[in-house]
């Protein structure tokens, strides 16, 4: 058996202003309402105040950051003591860095992958081996460009080039689109298994089975996340091919 | 704690402003002009002049006065050597270090040149707050504004001239957004906006929403090499292209005067379909010169450079994951967009009329007033949020880039980057830090070198150092870092590679108030010296006078008039030296020696007054008299 993951929740922050603690989520002190210096515990969900899901509500997204950037934002810490100047630049660039990677479904789920301690879903060693769902499409392709710079090379019409490398990039742009569709599909999973049975909640008889089912989806996420950023690499071959063709 | 502007730091003109009672207000002078032009000019003697007096030297000492100096700060000289064949003033420095501008023998750094001219900026609002009545009158700290497309060079140039200036920048931001607060003040709705700014030399695209007062940079991108200046080296090429054609030797006068014609020949085009480039016959052009133009062949030559700015305009819009149609309002910054060609291009490209309610001259200058006002009163109704406009990124092995914080990022920001050592006992690593788009290192910008020191003695590989890069609200780059295992911070040096370092700052600011003080003698010596002029002026006037004779008739004592003439002889060879204290003695001296002659003028001219004469013209020649 597996041990249930320890929740990672540190219990405070040491306020510098009072010394008074602060749970790690909070921004301000309790005791003295002052910015609190940010802590190397916690992590942009909580620091947005949201759940650890994958689907979120993009206006809300926005208008959190909007809040908390007025909170935090350095121009109004001009005339603070120096250790709250620094904690407003500290909090604002989280603020920042943390809005950019919550922004897009993608990032989320690449974000959510190193949280939940799967490695990143980056090709290990640079080159990595086409995704086997991707090898029919990647075949095809390949041997279509590899036809096309022939006849550029040869001085083929560009606008004949063109239309060929357009109807190329239909079926990737298919498979673009199914592949945005089925990271959908599983994020919706992994929030429902998250909700269903949070961190710490879950009782010893559901523990096995949710735990293996949540693992399956991560592992599903990264692997869409592979082919995805393979997919991204395609279509950029072929917008290059396209320059080469001549605007 | 003195007072807090806003200041607008052009290519071609430069302003103040400041809040006053909640409304931002540029600051004029008497003759109701905001705009200092900026350019510096020095004389034989090492006087500085700065602005409308230095725009003037333009003409007549080309070689000692240098303009556009926006354009090389933070610069190498690789990268203006293109453009330094049409400049009057000498142009220097050693790859990849700073650029050295040569005036009369002395030699300037462009921040250096910039001081000046902020200098001039601070002085102006200092002699307002004080004829205003207050008391702290001191302008001690500013906002400037710079470029949306400047990179972390030439923003640190920028805050080392104001550090030059004796000013603490509280703040750089980036011009489009500056004009964005100054329209956001009447209506603080919410909506997409696109600001679009072409100025003197630089050109910026900033795409924004506005929200609840937040005004969110989506996207930026620019050309720091693209402004009005463009438009008139096409003109004066051609010109200078004729007028060689005809046999006239190229001289920086000749660069100036065609300069200068080709200048007004654009703003007129501005207004009319046709303008004339006229040089007057003068020593440099003895035939003079005349041309006219018309409104379209102007805009066949500009429209190459007017379409440069379109692919930065497509790509912000394609970074802001937006379409043309997206844009709701469209907002023209910069004297350039004056040009009736440049605004129907953008017009056709968002598909919307712009606005340009306000100056756009002025517009920076008055957002960048209200960003001030942020700061120092912690005023909470708006927040400006703005982007890195390039990616930062470091040379990893190969020469290739590996990114750090993507362009477009809000800042402030941060990234980091694990390094360890590469063999046994290892305790220094050198990085190099980069910024731009492109993959290889040597296509990017350098910003600077680093070399991580002090790293435990540990077998290869086994350190793990993290470097922490901090993109701060001004967009500027600072790098911290330590070594993960041991927990030992580690000691940085750096190197910008096209900016002055710490060091080189604190010289200049010692040697600036050394200069200050040398200014400063330099105009009591200029006001000495106009006064004595004056005073020599009125006398000689009053003696060659056809009635001198009948006014003063039997009213002088004997040798009166010779204590005159020697007095008068005495100032004018003291006046051609520098001691301000023999000046101004010589002066008191012909006052002394006058005032007599005075009285006796002025009760004759009373006493004809009198007689019969008209009382304005008794008064235009008491005027004349030299009084104490």
């Amino acid at each position: 058996m597996t041990s249930k993951p320890i929740p990672i929740r540190p219990v405070s922050l040491e306020c510098r202003t009072c010394g008074a603690g602060a749970p790690v989520d909070e921004h301000f002190c309790p005791q003295c309402s002052r910015i609190l210096a940010l802590g190397r515990h916690g992590d942009y969900f909580t620091f947005f105040g949201l759940e650890r899901r994958l689907r979120l509500e993009p206006q809300d997204l926005e208008r959190r950051f909007r809040e908390l950037s007025r909170k935090f934002h350095p121009d109004y810490y001009y005339n603070a003591p120096a250790s709250e100047r620094l904690a407003s630049l500290e909090r604002a660039s989280y603020l920042n860095d943390a809005y950019r990677v919550l922004r897009s479904l993608p990032s989320r789920v690449e974000y959510l992958l190193s949280l939940e301690g799967l490695p990143p879903a980056r090709d290990q060693e640079g080159q990595a081996k086409v995704p086997a769902a991707l090898l029919e499409e990647v075949f095809a392709l390949n041997e279509e460009l590899d036809e096309i710079r022939t006849m550029r090379e040869g001085g083929a019409d560009p606008a004949m080039l063109r239309a060929r490398i357009e109807a190329a990039r239909t079926p990737i742009e298919r498979k673009r689109d199914e592949h945005e569709q089925q990271l959908e599909t599983l994020s919706m999973r992994w929030d429902d298994l998250a909700t269903a049975a949070p961190d710490g909640a879950t009782s010893a008889a559901t523990d096995a089975a949710t735990l293996d089912a949540r693992r399956a989806t991560l592992t599903a996420l990264r692997d869409q996340l592979l082919e995805r950023h393979y997919i991204q690499n395609l279509l950029a071959t072929i917008e290059q091919e396209l320059q080469h063709a001549g605007a | 704690m003195g007072k807090v502007v806003g200041i607008d730091l052009g290519t071609t003109n430069s302003l103040v402003a400041f809040v006053h009672e909640g409304q931002p207000v540029v600051l004029r002078d008497g003759s109701g002009d905001a705009l200092v032009p900026s350019v510096v000019s020095v004389d034989e003697d090492g006087t500085i002049f700065v602005g409308r007096e230095a725009q003037r030297r333009l003409l007549t000492a080309p070689g000692r006065t240098v303009y556009s100096v926006k354009r090389f700060m933070g610069r190498g000289i690789e990268d203006v050597s293109g453009e330094a064949s049409l400049l009057p003033f000498a142009v220097s420095g050693d790859p990849a270090g700073v650029i050295r501008i040569g005036l009369g023998g002395q030699q300037f750094t462009p921040p250096e040149i910039s001081a000046f001219v902020l200098r001039e900026l601070k002085r102006r609002a200092e002699d307002y707050f004080q004829a205003q009545g207050e008391f702290d009158f001191e302008v001690d700290r500013a906002v400037i504004t710079v470029p949306a497309y400047f990179n972390d060079a030439q923003r640190t140039a920028t805050r080392d001239a104001g550090r030059l200036a004796g000013l603490e920048v509280l703040r750089i931001i980036n011009e489009p957004t500056a004009a964005s607060l100054a329209y956001g003040l009447d209506k603080r709705d919410r909506g997409v906006v696109a600001v679009y700014d072409l100025g003197g030399g630089t050109f910026d695209i900033s795409i924004l929403r506005v929200e609840d007062g937040v005004f969110q940079v989506l996207a930026t991108n620019g050309d720091t090499h693209l402004g009005g200046d463009d438009v008139d080296l096409l003109l004066v090429g051609q010109v200078l292209g004729e007028l060689r054609g005809a046999g006239v030797t190229q001289t920086a006068e000749l660069v100036q005067a065609v300069r200068r014609a080709a200048i007004h020949a654009k703003w007129d085009l501005s207004e009319q379909e046709q303008a004339t480039l006229v040089i007057e016959p003068s020593p440099v052009l003895p035939a003079g010169y005349r041309r006219t133009i018309t409104r379209d062949a102007f805009e066949t030559m500009i429209r190459p450079l007017v379409e440069r700015t379109l692919g930065p305009c497509r790509q912000a819009l394609t970074d802001a994951g937006l379409q043309p149609r997206d844009i709701d309002e469209v907002v023209l910054v910069g004297g350039s967009t004056r040009i009736p060609l440049v605004r129907r291009m953008v017009e056709e490209l968002f598909g919307r009329a712009p606005h340009s309610e306000l100056n756009p001259d002025e517009v920076v200058a008055l957002g960048a007033a209200v960003q001030a006002d942020i700061l120092i009163s912690g005023r909470r109704e708006m927040l400006l949020l703005d982007v890195t406009p390039l990616s930062l990124g470091i040379e990893t092995m190969g020469g290739v880039v590996s990114k750090i914080i993507l362009r477009n990022s809000t800042i402030p920001a941060t990234g980091r980057e694990m390094f360890t050592t590469g063999i046994d006992s290892q305790t220094a690593v050198d990085v190099h830090v980069l910024q731009g788009e492109r993959e290889l290192a040597d296509d990017c910008r350098s910003l600077a070198r680093f070399k991580l020191r002090g790293i435990p003695p540990m077998p290869a590989g086994l350190p793990r150092i993290e470097v922490q890069f901090q993109i701060d609200a001004n967009g500027i780059l600072s790098v911290s870092a330590h070594e993960l295992r041991t927990g030992i911070s580690q000691a940085i040096e750096v190197k910008p590679s096209y900016g002055l370092t710490d060091q080189e700052v604190e010289r200049m600011l010692i040697e600036s108030f050394e200069h200050a003080e040398a200014d400063f003698d330099a105009r009591l010596l200029i006001e000495a010296v106009n006064e004595a002029e004056s005073v020599v002026h009125a006398t000689e006037k009053s003696l060659r006078r056809p009635d001198f004779d009948v006014l003063t008739a039997g009213q002088l004592a004997p040798g009166e008039i010779d204590a005159i003439t020697a007095a008068l002889a005495s100032i004018k060879t003291t006046m051609a030296g520098s001691d301000r204290a023999a000046i101004q003695a010589a002066t008191k001296t012909l006052n002394h020696a006058t005032q007599h002659l005075a009285e006796v003028m002025m009760n004759s001219s009373v006493r004809e007054a009198l007689t019969g004469r008209r009382v304005d013209d008794v008064q235009r020649r008491a005027d004349e008299v030299p009084h104490a």
